[in-house]
């Protein structure tokens, strides 16, 4: 099974529900407007965020959990990681605060700890701990309207091509989260466009980190490539120096000898 | 003074002021010392001390192969401070480095945890390993007098090409993966910069900048220490230069033309305007200046093309480096002066160390004469300090120490108070909330609906402290009646100002998100105030701290109301927010479970369906404003209400 959550905008109250139960479970402090924040209300004390949109609409904002990230892919020591289970979580025994994953995240989603003196970034965790006992996560399980539920990736998907089937006129025909950047486990269906929970522009189809790959693949061959051709190079200089200088020794040589 | 102490005396200010902040840094945290936000990850650090330096260092991998690989033994008098510059350059970046990193402490964790296809993987790896090589290359230097280690050293000589090549390739590595960091980053980075060519763009570009950097060193040295400018030998190097940057500009624009965004370029966006003048301090003006041989010999000329192409190529870093994906999302990031502070003081301390070096060891062919520290020169008398201010040299050092002494405690000083800038937290005061009260006033019982059109009826008040309209609609003549009347004022009302029956939350509670000080201190001992000696409230003989103070009742009989249900626990009030769940939802969530009504004690029993309690002031920052209104979250004993 993989683990998703399936949020349908035009069920949600607004009721925040989920975002209180999100701070309960994972023990979140009560945070207060800062200088560093995003606007969206998500922050290192709070993982999700209800935000009031257009037309009366309400989206609660979370880790996408995407099914190839970006993050993932960045983190230059691996703290960033995809569980075998699904979540994306980071392991804060290995970071080292670059915050190159916030750089990289396509969502703006990770925020880090700014006002503390020992940093570390933090985002939803998707709950592992209870889904990986068996049970859903504390958002879900919070929502009065069942406007955020969590299953199978692919029976949710089939749920919400269902839902925007049966009701063409409610939706907009696509489900957020099916196939931007590689697809995401956070999945939304909607009456609006919901292209602000992003930076604005329409995502490609393609996994993000495969942007690096060509780059991070060619490393070697340049490093070798740049080595032999410095080699080569210095091999044929020297030589042609080396020549020059014995033909000139010669040179040299032949003129002086008849003076002999 | 001579120019070189003069410089010297500057650079000592610059490091100074930026260890004052280092220790901020440390201290306080990176909210406290940078206005780096959630939206804005990556700033100055990253860009300037990080990307700026590996550039500014590419003269070590340029010219040593120049000399040692392409044979050009004309160079080989400015190998060594070429390489001394990159060694230096490198240090630098890696103490930026530390600054910018949350956990610098762990930036081990790169030997021991890997993630190869992570291009900051790569960077940290060719960093390290280009480090140790540029050590190995100039490490005969500083040595040159200590016979102990001439077989070390002779064996080094042996290794040079492979170092050399080595190098060469790490620095290639590098340099491009500086540009590959963005590449997974297409929606963040502005269209005009983000291509999938960047790495070979970040290549080229550092080579152009490692001949410029190569250049304008030798001509600032020049002048510091009064040396013929070496220009002649420079100008084949500044020819050399012009192709590369003739390369690089075709490449920029080939790239973009093959994206099809070149209609960029004249859209008038402040990011186009960045991308010209960035295009033309680091390419088009430098082409332009190399190419013409009249100026590519004149030793003026050929300095400044160099300098304004080394401005150029830091600023496309910058740029690159988060200056041009500001404004795609939260608040705009402009560096605080701490940060421009700590760039300019590593750069100032790594230019103190070179000048240390060609003074004390042969990195030129011959060392500087430097008449500061010409021992046969006599101790100056200070006419105003009535004192011999020793040797020159010494009283070059006395000016130094001064100087950044008195920088640091500036820095310091400048930083006021980190703690509140850690909090990161903007004052949000607390006004009455608005409409008619109704009950004394009026002194009728029922709801009356008297009010102006357009205005709240009276009774009725609206509680937005900070006055964002974004609030709760209180209907405080209801609440009377549900409550007994006279009998339920202290429900809410739990503490009154002097000569006062029911003061306003906001007496009090005076900020939307912060504590405030209930008992105003500095208001009783202000001369304008009550003008009260610390003795009157602070027992004599004890610390002045609120553990030892006479409770605030002894002078105001009146303070708390008899029968007022709400605790005082110090003399701090809660901020207004907290407050008004406190009182709010204390009460609703015990008629929730007294009545069975859960609904009552949820948030949109109040927050009519709208949670949005938002803060203006931050989404007017955020391109999402309309659709990215802040929440608040959450009330207080959440668990109260479950
Ligand atoms: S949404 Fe962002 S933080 Fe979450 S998994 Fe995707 S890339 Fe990572
Ligand atoms: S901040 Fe930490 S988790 Fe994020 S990329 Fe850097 S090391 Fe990885
Ligand atoms: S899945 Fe868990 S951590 Fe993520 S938003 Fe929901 S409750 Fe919070």
């Amino acid at each position: 099974m993989k683990p998703a959550i399936l949020t349908d905008t035009t069920k949600c109250t607004g009721c925040s529900e989920c975002a209180i139960a999100c701070q309960r479970v994972n023990r979140l402090e009560r945070d207060i407007p800062r200088r560093w924040d995003f606007g969206d209300g998500l922050s290192a004390e709070n993982w999700c965020s209800v935000v009031d949109a257009a037309d009366n609409t309400f989206v609660r904002k979370q880790c996408r959990h995407c099914l190839d990230p970006a993050c993932v892919d960045a983190c230059p020591v691996g703290a960033m990681h995809k569980t075998a289970a699904g979540p994306v979580l980071c392991d804060t025994s290995k970071c080292i605060g670059c915050r190159y994953c916030m750089m990289a995240c396509p969502f703006g989603i990770p925020r880090y700890e700014w006002s503390n003196v020992v940093p570390y970034v933090r985002k939803c965790v998707l709950c592992y701990d209870r889904i990986k006992a068996g049970g859903q996560p504390a958002c879900t399980e919070a929502c009065p309207a069942k406007a955020t539920i969590f299953g199978d990736r692919d029976e949710l998907l089939a749920e919400a091509h269902r839902r925007i089937r049966r009701n063409p006129g409610k939706y907009l025909d696509r489900v957020w989260g099916e196939s931007e950047v590689g697809g995401t486990s956070v999945l939304y269906i909607s009456g609006i466009d919901l292209s602000f929970l992003t930076y604005g522009e329409h995502f490609g189809k393609e996994p993000l980190p495969q942007t690096t790959t060509l780059a991070m693949e060619s490393v070697p061959f340049a490093f070798l490539g740049m080595g032999a051709a410095m080699g080569g190079l210095y091999w044929i200089i020297e030589r042609r120096n080396r020549l020059q200088a014995e033909k000139a020794a010669g040179e040299a040589k032949g003129q002086r000898e008849p003076e002999k | 003074m001579d120019r070189v102490v003069r410089l010297k005396l500057v650079l000592w200010v610059m490091v100074g002021l930026a260890a004052a902040i280092a220790t901020a840094r440390f201290a306080f945290g990176l909210g406290a010392t940078t206005h780096l936000s959630d939206a804005t990850p990556w700033g100055l650090w990253v860009g300037f001390d990080v990307m700026g330096g590996v550039a500014l260092a590419a003269g070590g991998f340029v010219v040593t192969a120049t000399v040692y690989i392409f044979k050009m033994e004309e160079y080989h008098s400015i190998v060594r401070p070429a390489v001394l510059t990159a060694f230096l350059g490198y240090v630098a970046v890696v103490v930026g480095l530390l600054f910018d990193l949350g956990l610098p402490w762990n930036i081990w964790h790169l030997t021991i945890y890997w993630n190869p296809r992570s291009p900051l993987f790569e960077v940290g790896w060719c960093v390290m390993l280009y480090l140790t090589v540029l050590m190995l290359e100039f490490f005969p230097v500083p040595t040159e007098g200590i016979s102990a280690l001439a077989s070390l050293r002779r064996f080094l000589l042996t290794l040079r090409i492979p170092l050399v090549i080595l190098g060469v390739a790490l620095s290639t590595l590098h340099q491009s993966s500086l540009g590959s960091l963005f590449l997974i980053m297409p929606y963040r980075l502005y269209p005009l910069w983000y291509s999938p060519l960047l790495p070979v763009l970040f290549f080229i570009s550092a080579v152009a900048l490692g001949l410029m950097m190569v250049i304008l060193e030798s001509h600032v040295t020049a002048y510091l220490y009064r040396r013929k400018p070496e220009t002649g030998l420079l100008a084949p190097l500044g020819a050399a230069t012009r192709w590369v940057l003739a390369v690089y500009v075709a490449a920029r624009f080939g790239d973009l033309a093959a994206r099809g965004q070149l209609h960029y370029l004249a859209s008038g966006a402040w990011q186009a305007k960045l991308f010209w003048l960035e295009l033309a301090l680091m390419a088009i003006l430098p082409l332009a200046l190399m190419s013409a041989t009249r100026f590519r010999r004149q030793a003026g000329w050929q300095g400044a093309a160099a300098a304004i192409g080394v401005a150029g190529v830091v600023l496309n870093r910058i740029d690159v480096g988060g200056l041009a994906d500001i404004g795609r999302g939260g608040p705009l990031y402009a560096p605080k002066w701490t940060e421009i502070a700590v760039s300019l003081g590593i750069v100032a301390a790594a230019t103190l160390a070179f000048l240390f070096m060609i003074e004390h060891f042969r990195v030129w062919e011959s060392r500087p004469a430097d008449p500061e520290a010409d021992p046969r020169k006599l101790p100056e008398f200070d006419k105003v300090g009535f004192t011999w201010l020793g040797t020159p040299a010494v009283a070059g050092r006395v000016k130094y120490s001064l100087g950044f002494v008195f920088a640091a405690g500036a820095g310091f000083a400048l930083l006021g108070s980190p703690l509140a800038a850690r909090q990161g937290s903007v004052p949000a005061p607390v006004h009455r909330a608005r409409g008619d009260a109704g009950y004394l006033r009026s002194g009728v019982s029922e709801a009356a609906s008297l009010g102006q059109p357009g205005e709240l009826p009276r009774g009725v008040l609206y509680i937005d402290g900070d006055l964002t309209r974004y609030g709760v609609t209180f209907y405080h003549q209801r609440e009377i009646e549900r409550n007994g009347r006279e009998k339920s004022c202290v429900l809410c009302h739990h503490m009154n100002m002097p000569h006062d029956q029911d003061s306003g939350c906001y007496a009090c509670h005076r900020d939307m998100y912060q504590k405030s000080d209930a008992s105003r201190h500095d208001w009783h001992a202000s001369p304008h105030g009550a003008n009260l000696a610390c003795v009157e409230c602070h027992e004599p003989g004890y610390a002045r701290t609120s553990a030892h103070v006479k409770p605030c009742a002894d002078c105001h009989k009146n303070l708390v109301p008899a029968g007022a249900t709400i605790e005082i626990p110090n003399y701090n009030a809660v901020s207004y927010v907290d407050a008004m769940h406190e009182v709010c939802n204390g009460c609703h969530v015990k008629v929730a479970a007294r009545e069975k009504k859960p609904e009552i004690a949820r948030c949109a029993e109040c927050h009519k369906g709208r949670l949005n309690f938002s803060d203006t002031r931050h989404y007017l920052y955020s391109p999402h404003a309309p659709a990215g209104r802040l929440v608040i979250l959450p009330p207080p004993k959440v668990s109260e209400v479950h």
